[in-house]
């Protein structure tokens, strides 16, 4: 058992990657459905949260609370399909939103630009150049996302245990790779492991309440959990309430499973 | 039977990570040993001819005549050992060497900065964390001059490989295994048709590296 992510341009064959593992591993399969259950869970619209996702990093810091909250959905959704130890992800983001988690099997996958241009004019009926163009704009949306959200060179190939190129290695032959890849023991999902993965959706659930909630939802907030104990850090201005500890307190007491809240966040005066 | 090419930086595991996969799949390994036999085709000793080759790359901007022929020779030798169609090589430009070559599986190597640093001061005793630092920095921007002026390429762009591997957080059996699943795909058989053009590149390559002699 392991947790496949496979992140590539459009058009690079992930999804077809993406289907033979499944296939063979007998792995559940995911990609967009995230976004649509995200949206489901917080009571957005698909279409909107998707253009949360991708709006150009200059828009972003207007609606910074709704960007944090379709963030956290997202990888809260996805969360929920990892806690069961084996998946093959091919939408977006994979390799951030699951930094840092064990068991995880990060791909990514380039292939030619002419094979990839070669897909879209058939798919799209474009030309050549509108393809390519299309192709550079798809690639560069994501590349600016992720290093909007992360700082990062979505083509660093820190980021991943594997790059697999498509110019000569077929997909069944890449699928055979990966495969040989998710059985070693350095991705098995052992019972810790197991129990991580259940603390980060813990975590991400927590995180989308702290991002919904009308008294919090305007605070920058990461958390930890390990069992039902929830660590929050972030800055927080110490307002003359006095109270946002104790709202952050109550909106992560909020989700079940949650059985004590630690405060690690650093206060600052917000009028000095 | 495939040819298997090694790219890494130095320090990353790429022996160790060879010796693996030739133990795991009975191919030959070469890496630097393939200086010695080159050497001999020219007539040269192998302590020159290392010299010649890791040359910073400031000597090697005015691209000599005795320098091609080195290279020359060092590629005769490595088309040489492909010959037999199987081969594990950890030496150094094998992807360029061997580049569009049917049969051939071309990997990199990565691994983190420190863990590089941690493995040279492990290897030499005494040696201080800046100086480790600084030794595998200056080795690192010397290949990639060096393969820039060679090739016009950088050493780094990752759509001259197959297959990246990064041993940040996999073990280097699992590397091994992963990449020896690759070689065994179909795309890198040797079959005899491929091995017809592995012969016929290692003759076009003696006929080069004679006629060089000649002038």
């Amino acid at each position: 058992m392991a947790i496949i992510s496979i992140c590539r341009g459009t058009k690079s064959g992930g999804q077809a990657l993406a289907e033979c593992l499944a296939e063979k591993l007998q792995y559940p399969i995911v990609a967009r459905e995230v976004v649509q259950e995200a949206s489901a869970d917080i009571g957005v619209s698909e279409k909107d949260l998707s253009r949360g996702f991708e709006r150009r990093p200059t828009m972003w810091n207007r609606h910074a609370s709704d960007r944090r909250l379709y963030i956290a959905a997202v990888q809260a959704a996805l969360a929920e399909h990892v806690v069961a130890g084996d998946l093959v992800y091919h939408g977006r983001a994979g390799q951030v939103l699951l930094r840092g988690l064990p068991g995880v099997l990060k791909v990514r996958l380039i292939a030619p630009m002419g094979d990839r241009v070669r897909k879209v004019m058939e798919s799209r009926e474009m030309d050549a150049a509108t393809a390519e163009q299309y192709i550079r704009h798809v690639d560069g949306i994501r590349a600016r996302w992720v290093k909007m959200m992360y700082g990062q060179d979505i083509e660093d190939p820190v980021l991943y245990n594997m790059v697999i190129n498509l110019k000569t290695m077929t997909v069944p032959s890449a699928c055979a790779v990966v495969r040989r890849a998710a059985e070693q023991p350095d991705f098995a999902i052992t019972p810790e492991v197991k129990a991580k993965l259940v603390d980060f959706r813990l975590a991400c659930r927590v995180k989308v309440a702290l991002a919904a909630a009308r008294d919090t939802r305007s605070l920058d907030l990461q958390v930890e959990a390990d069992g039902g104990v929830i660590e929050v850090f972030g800055s927080v201005p110490a307002l003359t309430s006095g109270q946002m500890g104790e709202q952050i307190v109550a909106a992560a007491r909020s989700v079940p499973g949650v059985d004590e809240v630690r405060l690690k966040v650093e206060w600052f005066d917000p009028y000095p | 039977m495939a040819i298997i090419t090694i790219s890494r930086g130095t320090l990353s595991g790429g022996r160790a990570t060879a010796e693996c996969l030739s133990d795991l799949l009975e191919y030959p390994c070469v890496g630097r040993e393939i200086l010695q036999a080159a050497a001999k085709k020219l007539g040269a000793s192998e302590e020159l001819l290392a010299k010649k080759m890791e040359d910073p790359p400031s000597l090697w901007a005015r691209l000599t005549k005795e320098r091609k022929n080195y290279l020359l020779a060092v590629q005769t030798t490595l088309a040489e050992y492909c010959e037999t169609g199987s081969l594990v090589y950890h030496g150094l430009a094998g992807q360029f060497l061997l580049r569009d070559l049917p049969g051939v599986l071309s990997v990199r190597l990565i691994a983190p900065f420190d863990t590089r640093v941690r493995s040279l001061m492990g290897s030499h005793h005494g040696m201080t964390q800046k100086a480790a630092e600084e030794f595998i920095h200056n080795v690192d921007e010397d290949r990639k001059r060096w393969v820039r002026l060679m090739y016009g390429a950088d050493v780094g762009d990752l759509t001259l490989y197959d297959l990246t591997v990064n041993l940040e957080s996999i073990s280097q059996e699992t590397a091994c295994k992963i990449i020896a699943e690759a070689a065994v795909q179909p795309q890198y058989e040797v079959t005899a048709e491929v091995k017809a053009k592995l012969e016929a590149f290692a003759a076009a390559c003696r006929t080069q590296l004679r006629s060089l002699g000649d002038d």
